[in-house]
C-alpha cells in the first residue's frame, strides 16, 4: 500500500518539474512544449497505478503532509485525499489534458510566446488537481482560486482585443460571486464546526443548518456558470481553442459540481437544498440550450452546450445522485474536448473563421475532423452505448423515475431534445450542404499532432463510458425496473430533436427572409440577460456612491449645515438689527413698549 | 467756535459729570445731569451742519426723556422713603427700581434704548463723537455703582445680553467708522453692566481701558480725518505707524489675548461663572467674535491687503501731521500692552 502515497506524489512532482526547471534549459534539444507535453504523459501513466490500486482494493487514502500553522483552534496542513472522485477524476483530466497540449502545439505553433502558453496550462492544471485532491477546504481554495486566475490569464491570451480583456474580467467577476457562498461557508463552517477538513465535517451532525450549503451552491453557480451568473461562459470563448477545451469544458466549469460532489453527505439529508439544485440546473439547462439554438459561432455553440451540460449535472445533485453526476463529469470531458478541438481544426483550416454560416460543404474537404464531430455530437445526445449513454440515459432514467419535481423533469427533457436539435444544426451549417467559405483557404488536416489527440478522444468517447462504467466500484444502485416508456423516454425526445432539427434545417435552403420573431431575438440576445444585467447594477451603485459621498456627506452635511446656516444667519440677524429708520417717532414707542413689558415682567 | 465760548461750555460739561460723581443727594445728582446734558448740545451742533442738528435733536430728546424718568424715580423714591441718599433705595419697590434701570440704560444707550447712538456718533464729527461716548458715560456709571446693590439683576442681566448682541450684530453691516465705534460701545456697555451686579469693580476696570482704547482709536482716526474703511485703506501709505496702531488697538479693543483688552472679559467671564451663570458667560463670549469680526475687516483692509490705487498715490509727499494728539503714544501703551500687570485690578475697589 505504499506505493498509493509514492505513486501519487510522484505524479504531482513529475507535473511541477516543468515550471521548475524553467531557468536550467533541460530542454535544449527539443522544444518546451513537447517537453512540457511528455511530462503530462509520464504523470498521466504514473497516475494509472493508484487508480488500478484503488479498483483493485478499494481502498481510500489521505496523505498529510505538512503541518502548516494552527490558527488558536484550527490546525492547517497540506493534505490529499485520494478518495473515489478524485483518483478517478485524475487520470481522466490528466489524459484529457495530454491531448489538448498535443492539440495545441499544432493550433498555437505560430504564436511567438508558445512556451508561455504552455505553462500557463501547465499551472492551470496543478491548480486543478490541487482542487480535486484537497482534503482541507483552504486547499481547495487555494486551488479554486488558481483556477479562477489562470482562467483569467488564458481567456485574455491574445490581450491586444479588447473583447478578450472584458471577457476575462468577466469571468473573475463572476467567479467572485460565487466566491463570496465559498467563503460564506468557510467562515461558517469554521465558526460552527471548529474544522476546515471533511473527515471532520461529515462526522459531525448531518441535520445542518442551510446556510453553509447554500454558500457552496452560491459558489458552485458561479463557478459552473449556473443560471444567474451565466454569462461568462460563452464570453469566455474569446480564449484560444485550447483554452476553450481544457478550462471551459472539461476541467474548470466542473470544479463547482465537484465541491457540491464532495458536499454530497451534507446535502443528502436536506431536502430544500435539493430542491434548490433541482431547480436552478433545470432553469440552466433549458435556458442555455434555448440560447444555443440561434448562436452563430461555433465555439459559443458548444460553450453553450457545455453550460446545458452542467446544469443536467447539477440536477443530478438534486435528485442526490453524486456518483452520477460525477460519472457524468469524466465521460463529458472526452467528448466535449473533443468537440472543441474539431471546431479548432475547423477554424485553423479556414483562416479563422467562426460563424457558421460561413462554412459548409466540410465533409468531403475535412473527413477525418467531421467524422470525429459527429462522434462527439452523437455521444453528447446520448446515443446508445456510446460514452454519453452511460451516464445522460441513466440520469434520465433516474429523474424519471424518482418522485421529485415533475416541473424540472419535464424541463429537462425539453432540454435534451433541444440538445439534438443544435447539435444537428452545428452538423448541417458546418458540413453538409455546398461550401460557403472563401474558396482560397488551404484545408489541411494532415499533421499528425492534430489527428492523433482527436484520435484518442473519439476512441475515448466510443469507449470510455463503457470502460469507466464497468470498472468502477459499485456505488448506490441505480434504478433497475421502470416502465417501458420511461426507459425509451430520453431516446425518444432526443430522436424528435433530430428529426425536427433537419426538417427545419433543410426547410431554411428554401425560405424567404423575414425579420425574426421575439422567440429567435429573445433566444439570439441570450435571453436579454446580458443586456439587462451589465449595465444597471453597477450604474445604480455608482449613482448611490455618488450621491452619498458627494451630494449627502460632502455638500449637505460638511458644508451647508455648519457653514453656510452660521453665515446666513449672522448676515440676516445684522442686516435686520442695523436697519434703522432714523424717526425719533419710532423710538419712543419703543422706548414706551419695552418700559411696559419690563414692567410686566417683574411684577 | 469762539475760544471763550468753548471755555465755558468744556468746563460746564466737565462740572456737570463732577457734580453727578461727587454727591450723594439725588436732586444734585439730576442737576449735573442735565447740566451735563444742556451744555454738549453747542458742542454738537459745532460744525452747523443739518445732519449735526438732527443728531443733536435726538440726542436731546432721548436724554431728556431719560433725565425726565430719572426726576420721576426720585420723586417717587422720596415720596415711599422719606430720603433722598443715593445709596438706600429700596430694592423692593418695584417701580423705583424698574424706572431708574430704564433711565440709566437709556442714557448710556443700551438695549432697547440704543437707537440713538449709532445715528448721533454718526452725525457728529469725530473728536465730538469721541467726547459724546467717553465723557458722557461717565456720570451714569457712577450713578450705578453707587446704588448697584439695589439693582434688579435680571432686568440688568437681560438688558446687557442684549446690548451685547445687538453690538455684535449691528456693527457687522457697517462700513462707517464712526457707526462702527458706536456699535462697539453699545456691546461695551452691556459688558460693564453685566458684572456690575456682583463685582463693580470690574465695571471700573472694564470702563477705564474701553476710555483708553476709544480715546485712542478717535485719536488715530481724526488724524487723517478717516470716517469711513475706504478712506482708511489708503492710510498705509500716508502713515503707516497709523496704521499699525490701529491694528493693534482694534486687537485689544476686540478682546484678543495678549493684549489689554483681554483682561476685562477674562475677569467678567471668571466672575459670572462664579456666580454660576454659565449660559450668560458663554453667550456673551461668542458674541464677542462677532465684534472681533468686523474689527478685523477694518484691519484687513487696511495692513493685511492694498486696495487697488492709483499710481500717484504710492509717491505721496509725505507732510508733517498737524492734527493734535492727546497723550496718544502713553495712551496706546497702556491699552495694548499692560496685561501682565493684571493682578493691579485687585487694588481698585
Amino acid at each position: 500500500m505504499n506505493l498509493y502515497t509514492s505513486f501519487m506524489l510522484t505524479t504531482l512532482i513529475i507535473l511541477f518539474l516543468p515550471l521548475v526547471t524553467n531557468i536550467l534549459y533541460v530542454h535544449k534539444n527539443k522544444s518546451y512544449a513537447s517537453y512540457v507535453k511528455l511530462s503530462i504523459v509520464y504523470a498521466f501513466i504514473t497516475s494509472i497505478i493508484p487508480t488500478t490500486l484503488f479498483i483493485f482494493s478499494g481502498q481510500e487514502m489521505i496523505i498529510s503532509n505538512w503541518h502548516w500553522m494552527i490558527m488558536q483552534t484550527l490546525k492547517l496542513t497540506l493534505s490529499f485525499k485520494l478518495d473515489y472522485f478524485s483518483i478517478l477524476f485524475i487520470p481522466v483530466a490528466l489524459f484529457v489534458t495530454w491531448s489538448i497540449m498535443e492539440f495545441s502545439m499544432w493550433y498555437m505553433h505560430a504564436d511567438p510566446s508558445i512556451n508561455q502558453f504552455f505553462k500557463y496550462l501547465l499551472m492551470f492544471l496543478i491548480t486543478m488537481l490541487i482542487l480535486v485532491t484537497a482534503n482541507n477546504l483552504f486547499q481547495l481554495f487555494i486551488g479554486w482560486e488558481g483556477v479562477g486566475i489562470m482562467s483569467f490569464l488564458l481567456i485574455g491570451w491574445w490581450y491586444g482585443r479588447t473583447d478578450a480583456n472584458t471577457a476575462a474580467l468577466q469571468a473573475i467577476l463572476y467567479n467572485r460571486i460565487g466566491d463570496i457562498g465559498f467563503i460564506l461557508t468557510m467562515a461558517w463552517f469554521l465558526m460552527y464546526s471548529n474544522t476546515w477538513e471533511f473527515q471532520q465535517l461529515f462526522m459531525l451532525d448531518n441535520n445542518l443548518n442551510m446556510l453553509p450549503l447554500i454558500g457552496l451552491l452560491v459558489a458552485a453557480t458561479g463557478k459552473s456558470a449556473q443560471f444567474g451568473l451565466h454569462p461568462w461562459l460563452p464570453s469566455a470563448m474569446e480564449g484560444p481553442t485550447p483554452v476553450s477545451a481544457l478550462l471551459h469544458s472539461s476541467t474548470m466549469v466542473v470544479a463547482g459540481i465537484f465541491l457540491l460532489i464532495r458536499f454530497h453527505p451534507l446535502m443528502e439529508n436536506n431536502n430544500n437544498i435539493q430542491t434548490l439544485m433541482l431547480c436552478l440546473g433545470a432553469i440552466t439547462t433549458l435556458f442555455t440550450a434555448i440560447c444555443a439554438l440561434t448562436q452563430n459561432d461555433i465555439k459559443k455553440i458548444v460553450a453553450f452546450s457545455t453550460s446545458s451540460q452542467l446544469g443536467l449535472m447539477m440536477v443530478t445533485m438534486g435528485i442526490n445522485q453524486p456518483y452520477l453526476a460525477f460519472l457524468h463529469i469524466c465521460n463529458h470531458a472526452f467528448f466535449k474536448a473533443m468537440l472543441f478541438m474539431c471546431s479548432g481544426s475547423i477554424i485553423h483550416s479556414l483562416n479563422d473563421e467562426q460563424d457558421i454560416r460561413k462554412m459548409g460543404g466540410l465533409f468531403k474537404a475535412m473527413p477525418f475532423t467531421s467524422s470525429s464531430l459527429i462522434i462527439g455530437s452523437l455521444a453528447l445526445t446520448g446515443m446508445p452505448f456510446l460514452t454519453g449513454f452511460y451516464s445522460k440515459d441513466l440520469i434520465i432514467e433516474s429523474t424519471s423515475t424518482s418522485n421529485t419535481n415533475a416541473w424540472a423533469l419535464l424541463i429537462t427533457l425539453i432540454a435534451t431534445s433541444l440538445t439534438a436539435v443544435y447539435s444537428t444544426r452545428i452538423i448541417f451549417y458546418v458540413l453538409l450542404g455546398q461550401p460557403r467559405f472563401i474558396s482560397m483557404s488551404i484545408i489541411n488536416e494532415n499533421n499528425p499532432l492534430l489527428i492523433n489527440p482527436i484520435k484518442r478522444l473519439a476512441i475515448g468517447s466510443i469507449f470510455a463510458g463503457f470502460f469507466l462504467s464497468f470498472n468502477i466500484l459499485p456505488t448506490n444502485i441505480p434504478q433497475m425496473t421502470m416502465p417501458t416508456y420511461l426507459k425509451l423516454m430520453a431516446m425518444a425526445v432526443t430522436l424528435l430533436g433530430f428529426v425536427l432539427a433537419m426538417e427545419l434545417n433543410t426547410m431554411t435552403n428554401n425560405l424567404k427572409l423575414k425579420t425574426p420573431s421575439s422567440m429567435f431575438k429573445f433566444s439570439n440576445m441570450l435571453g436579454f440577460f446580458p443586456t439587462t444585467m451589465h449595465r444597471p447594477i453597477p450604474l445604480l451603485n455608482l449613482y448611490m456612491g455618488q450621491n452619498m459621498a458627494s451630494s449627502l456627506l460632502d455638500l449637505t452635511w460638511l458644508e451647508k449645515t455648519m457653514p453656510k446656516i452660521t453665515s446666513k444667519t449672522q448676515m440676516t440677524l445684522s442686516t435686520t438689527i442695523s436697519n434703522q429708520k432714523g424717526l425719533i417717532k419710532l423710538y419712543f414707542m419703543s422706548f414706551i413698549a419695552s418700559a411696559l413689558m419690563m414692567f410686566l415682567l417683574i411684577s | 467756535m469762539k475760544l471763550p465760548i468753548l471755555t465755558i461750555v468744556m468746563t460746564t460739561i466737565f462740572t456737570g459729570t463732577m457734580l453727578t460723581m461727587i454727591s450723594s443727594h439725588w436732586l444734585l445728582i439730576w442737576i449735573g445731569l442735565e447740566i451735563n446734558m444742556l451744555s454738549i448740545i453747542p458742542i454738537l451742533t459745532k460744525n452747523q451742519k443739518p445732519r449735526s442738528t438732527e443728531a443733536a435733536t435726538k440726542y436731546f430728546l432721548t436724554q431728556a426723556t431719560a433725565s425726565m424718568l430719572l426726576m420721576f424715580t426720585i420723586v417717587f423714591n422720596a415720596m415711599h422713603s422719606g430720603q433722598w441718599t443715593t445709596t438706600n433705595i429700596d430694592p423692593n419697590n418695584m417701580i423705583v427700581s424698574l424706572t431708574m434701570i430704564i433711565a440709566l440704560t437709556m442714557k448710556l444707550g443700551m438695549t432697547p434704548f440704543h437707537f440713538w447712538v449709532p445715528e448721533v456718533t454718526q452725525g457728529v464729527s469725530l473728536m465730538t463723537g469721541m467726547l459724546l461716548l467717553t465723557w458722557q458715560k461717565l456720570a451714569p456709571i457712577s450713578i450705578m455703582m453707587q446704588m448697584f446693590t439695589s439693582i434688579n439683576s435680571i432686568i440688568l442681566l437681560l438688558i446687557a445680553l442684549m446690548s451685547v448682541l445687538v453690538g455684535g450684530w449691528g456693527g457687522l453691516n457697517q462700513t462707517q467708522l464712526r457707526k462702527i465705534l458706536a456699535y462697539s460701545s453699545i456691546a461695551h456697555m452691556g459688558w460693564m453692566m453685566a458684572i456690575l451686579t456682583f463685582c463693580p469693580s470690574l465695571t471700573m476696570l472694564n470702563l477705564l481701558i474701553y476710555l483708553m482704547l476709544t480715546i485712542i482709536m478717535f485719536t488715530m482716526l481724526n488724524m487723517n480725518t478717516n470716517t469711513t474703511t475706504l478712506t482708511l485703506s489708503n492710510l498705509w501709505n500716508k502713515s503707516p505707524t497709523i496704521t499699525m496702531m490701529i491694528l493693534i488697538s482694534l486687537l485689544s479693543l476686540g478682546g484678543l489675548p495678549p493684549l489689554t483688552g483681554f483682561l476685562p472679559k477674562w475677569v467678567i467671564i471668571q466672575e459670572l461663572t462664579k456666580n454660576n451663570n454659565i449660559a450668560m458667560a458663554t453667550v456673551m463670549a461668542i458674541m464677542a467674535l462677532l465684534n472681533l469680526y468686523f474689527y478685523m475687516r477694518l484691519i484687513y483692509s487696511t495692513s493685511l491687503t492694498l486696495f487697488p490705487t492709483p499710481n500717484n498715490i504710492k509717491m505721496k509727499w509725505q507732510f508733517q501731521p498737524k492734527k493734535r494728539s492727546l497723550f496718544l503714544s502713553p495712551l496706546i501703551i497702556l491699552s495694548t500692552l499692560t496685561l501682565p500687570l493684571s493682578p493691579v485690578f485687585s487694588t481698585l475697589n
